[in-house]
């Protein structure tokens, strides 16, 4: 998703965009591998991007952190990088000390820092917090910019809608979500527009309202592309443990839409000792996965997802879908070069800063909010279904229909 | 079903001959379905067998036979050659190493005993030959001419040719290149084979195919950071890496590791492999260890600019990349035609033989007429693409 030089220059002439805008950053934390770190760091040090080191057409001057714990790197990012101002709250961040916003796009990074659990497990990270605090500003200073908001809008449903409504309302360009629909693909496989699609599926990993949502993302960015777009979400069934195995003797989801995402990881453990790469069986799956959950959930027109996690088997990301009319199974691995011994740099974040680049630049959302509203309330069901002892939950709030964009956004240059 | 002989040096968790033997006994990931290959391993040489040898217990496990020798393996006990396919994997195991630094993995010689063999019993089978042919050159072509004389196929070389690319990137048949540049990692011998191959099979697709080389010269050191490649494509190689050390390891920041000069304070033992081409290319391969921990690519196109990808080497123990080439291996035995030369694997053989030559006569600029292989890249892509 490259910009042609005409659009960029005439997104030079919108309001929002002056030739060299200036972000804020309002983030949780600034410590190695947070969120605040990969996404802060690459507009001030740069980013490998298109085979340069790409330094963002754009100045991040305020920054304001929720939380100081050890390891925290504001002090060495404020002293190596002075065009950046730390600001003690959210609105001196916005207005940079005056009293009128004084940014032109705003980075929210609401993910990693010490924030409450509550009973359902959705640990109470303060997006939604933070977006007030940044919408009052537009308010009292009469002018708004583009928001991006890491990850999902908000673990509680009614505020992610909040957030929604409120970017709608006020008419300013908002994005969320994560980095799985932008990333690499091994394949480097498109979903094909238009397309029609029965089932589809992410075998991924991670635990309750964290990795769920990238999974539910996985599917979310390649499903939106199918014949008339998405139609919304009726309900969601959670399975864990036993139920899962029930579940999947029972074949509630297509146990070959399982297999055929397994075979695009790259990190299946070995069933067998002396093996290094050997396929499962559902008793090897039952003994190496102790805690599997699935979210399955039927679209509006029909298509049943299933979202699977299953720490222990698997460290990646894998797609599967049975298009109508195909013989073979469509599949692909969503890549996350992932600092976790694998790799040194979390590279999976370029794609996604590159994005709210070209939002801060354009005024222009590069993928729909819905996508990322869908799929912030998909996790909050799946949690909720879980919680009231793995009953289906009925979505009739998720009625979200929309079509993707024409073009593919995920990282291929 | 295709009746595969197994001739390797050691058959333990990890090593070559494991990880691409097992995907033809329990099959191995391909284009989203575990594919289990339609030929079977009938027969197996194991050179040495150190502690943790697996050989026996595969053939156990597997109903097919360990034999003595490799003429014995390949006629499985018969009088007459008894198999359709070969697979030598002369890698890993306890063997010396020359005044070059080059391990001397008996390949020349399992493929010797093969090709005795096919020439005493009149009938030949492809084989497949695991990494470079050989340390020598001259070994290297003799077993190359006896392919040609014998009139069996012969694939050879390593996976990073045909793993996954990050981008998914090709340089277009007959491009014109100006400079291509490599960066690799690892011990000598081993690792820089890969790399060379790695930019190898990008480089032969330019206007004209593979004309030979030129002349080879390895400079270490401050020699080496001031070798005449271009820093452009050395960003760009390295704007391709997921793995950079230092600052990122210490707190995750993301570097241009050539505009801050951390890249030489990274780096203790830099080592440009200089490698010159008939038609005028001038091609590099810097070996920095310490300073990244992947392969990547970049090179001048014509009409396209600066080129440039990572091959993906997938984590241990799964290291998927090597069913990418079992797939072609498997592909080979199945059709009796190689999908890519091994003529790739030759010169990038020589060359890396002529650049420790260079290497241990003080870093001296070496012609090497012999190094005139000429060849023709493969029209379709070969890398992991679907």
């Amino acid at each position: 998703m490259q910009l042609s030089r005409r659009e960029l220059l005439s997104a030079a002439a919108l309001p929002w965009a002056p030739s060299r805008p200036k972000i804020a950053a309002i983030i949780t934390e600034y410590r190695k591998h947070s969120h605040g770190q990969h996404i802060v760091d690459r507009f001030l040090e740069g980013y490998g991007w298109d085979g340069e080191h790409h330094h963002p057409a754009m100045d991040l001057v305020s920054l304001y952190v929720d939380q100081r714990p050890n390891g925290d790197l504001t002090p060495d990012r404020a002293a190596r990088f002075p065009g950046m101002k730390v600001y003690p709250t959210i609105a001196e961040a916005l207005t940079a000390g005056t009293s009128k916003l004084a940014v032109d796009g705003v980075m929210l990074v609401g993910e990693h820092g010490r924030y409450d659990r509550n009973e359902k497990g959705q640990t109470k990270y303060p997006r939604y917090e933070f977006f007030k605090e940044i919408v009052k500003v537009f308010e009292s200073s009469n002018r708004v910019v583009p928001i991006f908001n890491d990850k999902h809008l908000s673990w509680n449903w009614d505020w992610a809608k909040e957030m929604y409504d409120t970017s709608r309302r006020m008419k300013f360009p908002l994005m969320a979500g994560s980095s799985l629909p932008v990333t690499w693909r091994t394949p480097s496989l498109e979903f094909p527009t238009g397309a029609r699609v029965e089932e589809a599926m992410c075998v991924c990993y991670g635990g309750v309202d964290s990795y769920d949502f990238h999974g539910l993302e996985t599917i979310q960015g390649m499903v939106e592309r199918r014949k008339g777009g998405e139609s919304g979400v009726e309900w969601v069934q959670a399975y864990r443990g036993d139920e899962f195995w029930a579940a999947y003797k029972e074949k509630v989801w297509p146990t070959e839409l399982v297999e055929a995402a397994l075979c695009r990881s790259h990190t299946l453990v070995p069933a067998r000792e002396g093996f290094n790469n050997i396929f499962p069986t559902v008793d090897d799956m039952k003994r190496i996965v102790k805690a599997p959950v699935a979210y399955r959930y039927k679209h509006s027109d029909g298509l049943m997802s299933t979202m699977i996690l299953m720490s222990g088997l698997i460290r990646d990301f894998n797609f599967s879908a049975r298009l109508t009319g195909q013989r073979d199974l469509f599949s692909t691995q969503m890549y996350l070069p992932m600092p976790d011994g694998r790799t040194t740099l979390a590279n999976f974040f370029s794609p996604l800063v590159y994005n709210a680049e070209m939002m801060y630049l354009t005024g222009k959302e590069t993928y729909p909010l819905e996508r990322t509203l869908l799929t912030t309330g998909l996790t909050a069901a799946g949690v909720e279904s879980l919680h009231i002892g793995q009953k289906r939950f009925s979505t009739p709030h998720l009625n979200i229909r929309y079509q993707a964009t024409k073009e593919s956004t995920f990282w291929r240059s | 079903m295709k009746r595969i002989a197994v001739v390797t040096t050691i058959y333990k968790y990890l090593s070559h001959a494991q990880h691409m033997a097992d995907r033809f006994l329990v099959g191995y990931p391909h284009e989203g379905r575990w594919h289990k290959p339609d030929m079977q391993i009938v027969s197996l040489y194991v050179d040495q067998k150190p502690v943790g040898d697996q050989s026996q217990a595969r053939a156990t496990e597997f109903g097919f036979k360990v034999y003595p020798t490799i003429a014995e393996a390949l006629r499985c006990g018969t009088d007459k050659l008894a198999v359709d396919a070969v697979l030598i994997i002369g890698e890993h195991g306890d063997y010396p190493k020359n005044e070059l630094g080059q391990v001397l993995y008996p390949r020349h010689e399992f493929f010797r005993q093969c090709v005795e063999v096919f020439d005493q019993d009149g009938r030949a089978a492809p084989v497949y030959n695991d990494k470079h042919l050989s340390y020598s050159f001259e070994k290297a072509k003799w077993m190359l001419d006896q392919g040609k004389r014998l009139k069996f196929p012969i694939l050879a070389g390593s996976s990073l040719p045909v793993t996954w690319r990050l981008p998914d990137i090709e340089i277009p048949l007959g491009s014109q290149i100006d400079e291509a540049l490599m960066v690799g990692v690892g011990g000598s011998d081993p690792m820089d084979y890969h790399a060379l191959e790695a930019m190898q099979c990008m480089i032969e697709r330019r206007k004209g195919g593979e004309t030979g080389v030129k002349s080879v010269q390895l400079l270490e050191g401050e020699a080496a950071w001031n070798a005449p490649y271009s820093k452009e494509l050395l960003i760009a190689a390295l704007s391709r890496s997921d793995t950079p050390k230092g600052l990122t390891e210490k707190d995750g920041r993301t570097q241009n590791l050539v505009a801050s000069g951390e890249l030489r304070k990274l780096v203790p033992k830099p080592a440009a492999y200089l490698i010159e081409r008939n038609d005028g290319l001038k091609t590099t391969l810097l070996m920095l260890n310490g300073a990244v921990q992947d392969y990547t690519f970049a090179a001048k196109v014509r009409g396209k600019g600066t080129m440039s990808t990572q091959f993906l080497l997938t984590p241990v123990p799964n290291v998927t990349y090597s069913a990418c080439l079992v797939s072609k291996i498997e592909e080979m035995f199945s059709t009796g035609r190689a999908p890519y030369p091994a003529a790739r694997t030759l010169i990038v053989s020589g060359m890396l033989e002529s650049c420790l030559q260079s290497k241990a006569k003080g870093s001296q600029l070496l012609a090497t007429p012999h190094l005139s292989v000429r060849y023709n890249a493969p029209t379709k892509s070969q890398h992991a693409q679907r």
